[in-house]
């Protein structure tokens, strides 16, 4: 199963009960506005939030649980995985604080405990826990109206393209996660464009990480080859050398 | 003093300054002590002392490439400075990424946990083995002056042609792979810098950028001791501009196969930098370097090399964070604090360079001190009995001096700014004003609640429902106003005012009057304010009193209210009575919020900043 989230944002009336219910399933300390957030509403101590958009839709923001996530891709001590379940996780034992994860993410998900002597990247962990023990994510459960359900993504994707078609003109004829960047675990569907949720604006369907992929399996190509190609020269211009030394004394 | 001795003293007031701000940027974290936020987590200390760190290193595996592989040999007298240079270069990245680390106790991860996808872990593991293998070419340079060392440092010259090949092995790897650290962000990174071959951008202005800083350093350090450049030897470095015209034909047929032209002539502050960029890297240091009266004098090789050395160093800064496209509304601008810890650091690496080049034969020839003497006696002091040393090492006093009173400046410079920088801005909360019907608007932004204080009075039944909402009164009042307890916008704080009451000038308690004898004095065991305050907890009061640990403001009033609103709703059927804009009148977006009447089991509306 790859657990996913449907967010439809028809439904949503913004009343921010996912956010709470996930601060207190995740045991994240009161959070008050700080310099460094974005204006998004999500910090280390908020997972999620409630953005609204254009014509006073609401929509939520967390992270996409990628399916080639860019994070995973960058973390350079593999603190960040993407579980059996499509959870994208966070060992913090194995952090480092370099922050590339942030610097990574196309949709800016990544917070940092920017206030903490000993910080840790913060994100949307999909209550792994939760689902892993046959049950759901808090968020959802805790919607009052159904706006975001969690199921399995395939359902979920058949149910998204069943409600666009069941009421034509209300929706965007786009389901947000299908295909973007390689597909992620949470979706959304809207009457609005949602790419207020990512100020990046990135686009198409190509994962990010096939963008460094290329240059990093060149990595033991180029050192093999400047490596030959150095001890080559060398012999040869110290033999070249050695030579034009010799010729005058024969 | 000298020159070497205004600089040493200039370089260790920086390094004392950086001292204070290091101590504090571990105590307090990193959002005291820099700009950095979520939207630009990376800053200076990754776009300057990382990246152009790396970069500024880059002399020395294309001087020992140059020398040692293909045998030029009157390049043999730059060898040593460059190969110091380097291995002071990356020691100054490494402590620079430990202040940037979020933990970086650690670093050390990189080695166990491995993740080869990342150019970020090819990164580190090349910057660790090729320190490694800079250490070992540069230390037998020390060793000639201890005997002891003479075997380690046979061997060591013995090894160096496999050292030499490594390194530039290794630079090549890791040179581009700074550049391929940014090829997962397509999105973020401005087109005129993002491209699939940063990787290659980034190698062969490493390649310039090491010519150019040798020349740089050679002069620099020539004016500084008085000492004779090696003009000659360098101007046949001035083939840089074969290397420069490389990269800028490659960087603009690059723009032009991404179809990227038009932005060159945009108007936009970031194609000025781009200018600025290649200008100073590539353009103008290629056509000096051509100029055969700039490429063999003294002069000209230094400003071609020092605006080349500039320029590059401007395109890792800009690659690292000033050229990425601003996701957010705020534009980072690094903070006087992170300012200083790169400043520091490469102050530091400058005294450990001045200290070797004196003390060490890296150069053909030791310079002098020229303000010593040699013929001088060593010094006593004014009594005559105690020796103060030979004058040439007299400077550390001056320099001490320099190091503690910027130091301590720096401390006096912190001293508010952790506390302002936080990241909270408190929000002390202002009194409803009026009498029949109260204008609640605690932090006075405009968004009032208007609440009819009387009418809903009447309606709960008269004097007799006061207690229904005043649940705390403070000592000799009635019925407290909401803003004397909750008195912080956003976060909790504090009912019980600690200071006060042990204070001389507040209620003059002893410790022992509330925190019993032989117990920790904790809140815990402390005696309960109903021990002295009878009256405190009104009689019947609906809202009861678990901790003296006041709710923020909002919270404490959406909680108070939204409760009787929706039980009253559900009661007359009147849906609209529960909305959010039943109260907030003005908030845009808010009047025309979904029906809330009917919540998720233990509901309640809360805004996003609180916990039930």
């Amino acid at each position: 199963m790859n657990a996913a989230i449907l967010t439809d944002t028809t439904k949503c009336i913004g009343c921010n009960e996912c956010a709470i219910a996930c601060r207190r399933v995740n045991h994240l300390a009161p959070d008050a506005p700080r310099r460094w957030d974005r204006e998004d509403g999500l910090s280390a101590r908020n997972w999620t939030s409630v953005v609204e958009g254009p014509h006073h839709t609401y929509a939520r923001q967390q992270c996409r649980h990628c399916l080639e996530p860019a994070c995973v891709s960058a973390c350079p001590v593999g603190a960040l995985s993407r579980t059996e379940i499509g959870a994208v996780v966070y060992d913090n034992a194995r952090c480092m604080g370099c922050r590339y994860c942030m610097m990574a993410c196309p949709y800016g998900i990544p917070r940092y405990d920017w206030d903490q002597p000993v910080p840790y990247v913060r994100k949307c962990i999909l209550c792994y826990g939760r689902v892993r023990a046959g049950g759901q994510p808090s968020c959802t459960e805790a919607c009052p109206t159904k706006a975001t359900v969690f199921g399995d993504r395939g359902e979920l994707l058949a149910e998204a393209h069943r409600r666009i078609a069941a009421a034509p003109g209300v929706y965007v004829n786009k389901v947000w996660g299908e295909r973007d960047l390689g597909g992620t675990s949470v979706l959304a569907i809207s009457n609005v464009d949602l790419s207020f949720l990512a100020p990046q604006h990135p686009a198409g369907s190509a994962p990010l990480p096939e963008t460094t992929a290329l240059a990093m399996h060149a990595v033991p190509f180029a050192f093999t080859s400047v490596v030959a190609a150095m001890a080559g020269l060398n012999w040869i211009i110290h033999r070249r050398m050695t030579r034009q030394a010799e010729e005058p004394d024969e | 003093m000298n020159r070497v001795h205004k600089l040493k003293f200039i370089l260790w007031a920086v390094a004392g300054l950086a001292a204070a701000v290091a101590a504090a940027r571990f105590v307090h974290g990193l959002g005291a002590t820099t700009n950095l936020s979520d939207t630009t987590p990376w800053g200076i200390w990754i776009g300057f002392d990382v990246m152009g760190g790396v970069a500024l290193a880059a002399g020395g595996f294309i001087m020992t490439a140059a020398v040692h592989i293909f045998k030029l040999e009157r390049l043999h007298e730059v060898v040593r400075p460059a190969v110091l240079t380097a291995f002071l270069g990356y020691v100054a990245v490494a402590v620079g990424l430990l202040f940037d680390l979020g933990l970086p106790w650690n670093i050390w991860h990189m080695i166990v946990f491995w993740n080869p996808h990342s150019p970020l872990f090819e990164v580190g593991w090349c910057v660790m083995l090729y320190l490694t293998v800079l250490t070992l070419e540069f230390f037998p340079v020390p060793a000639e002056e201890f005997s002891g060392l003479a075997k380690v440092r046979r061997v060591l010259i013995k090894a160096r042609l496999p050292l030499v090949i490594l390194g530039i092995g290794l630079s090549t790897l890791h040179q581009s792979s700074l550049g391929s650290l940014f090829l997962i962000m397509p999105y973020r990174l401005h087109p005129l810098w993002y491209s699939p071959i940063l990787p290659l951008l980034f190698l062969v202005s490493a390649i310039g950028l090491g010519m150019m800083m040798v020349t740089f350093e050679s002069h620099t350090t020539a004016w500084l001791y008085r000492r004779k450049p090696e003009t000659a030897a360098l101007a046949s470095l001035s083939g840089v501009r074969w290397v420069l015209l490389l990269y800028a034909a490659i960087r603009f047929g690059d723009l032009a196969a991404r179809g990227q032209v038009r932005a060159l002539a945009a108007a936009d502050w970031r194609t000025v930098l781009f200018w600025l960029e290649v200008g100073a890297m590539a353009i103008v240091p290629a056509l000096l370097f051509s100029t055969p009266r700039v490429r063999q004098t003294r002069g000209g090789q230094w400003a071609a090399a020092s605006l080349g050395v500039f320029g590059v160093v401007l395109n890792r800064i800009d690659v690292g964070g000033l050229a990425h496209r601003a996701n957010g509304s705020r534009l980072y601008l690094p903070a006087w604090t992170e300012v200083v810890i790169s400043a520091g650091v490469v102050s530091a690496a400058t005294l450990a360079f001045l200290f070797l080049v004196e003390r060490f034969h890296v150069w053909e020839q030791r310079p002098a001190d020229p303000g010593a003497d040699p013929h001088r006696l060593p010094e006593f002091d004014k009594v005559g009995t105690t020796w103060l040393g030979v004058p040439g090492v007299a400077g550390r006093t001056v320099y001490s001096l320099g190091f503690i009173f910027a130091a301590s400046a720096g401390f006096a410079l912190l001293a508010p700014q952790p506390a302002a920088s936080r990241g909270v801005d408190l929000q002390p909360v202002h009194r409803a004003r009026g009498e029949k019907t109260l204008w609640i608007d605690g932090n006075l932004d405009g968004f009032g609640v208007e609440f009819p204080h009387e009418r809903i009075q009447k309606r709960l039944g008269g004097d007799a429902s006061c207690v229904k909402c005043h649940h705390m009164n403070l000592p000799r009042d009635r019925n407290s106003g909401c803003y004397e307890c909750h008195r912080e916008m956003y976060l909790p704080v504090d009912a019980f005012r600690h200071d006060w009451h042990a204070s001389p000038a507040g209620a003059r308690l002893a410790c022992g009057q509330c925190h019993p004898q032989g117990q920790s004095r904790s809140a815990a065991g402390a005696k309960p304010c109903s021990g002295c305050h009878k009256d405190l907890i009104p009689a019947g009061a609906t809202i009861q009193v678990k901790q003296y640990r006041a709710a923020g403001y909002v919270q404490a009033m959406h909680e108070l209210c939204i409760g009787c609103h929706q039980q009253m709703a559900a009661a007359e059927g009147k849906p609209d009575f529960a909305r959010c804009g039943t109260c907030h009148k003005e908030r845009r977006g808010i009047t025309d919020a979904g029906d809330l009447a009917a919540p998720a089991e233990g509901g309640g509306i809360l805004l996003p900043a609180m916990s039930r």
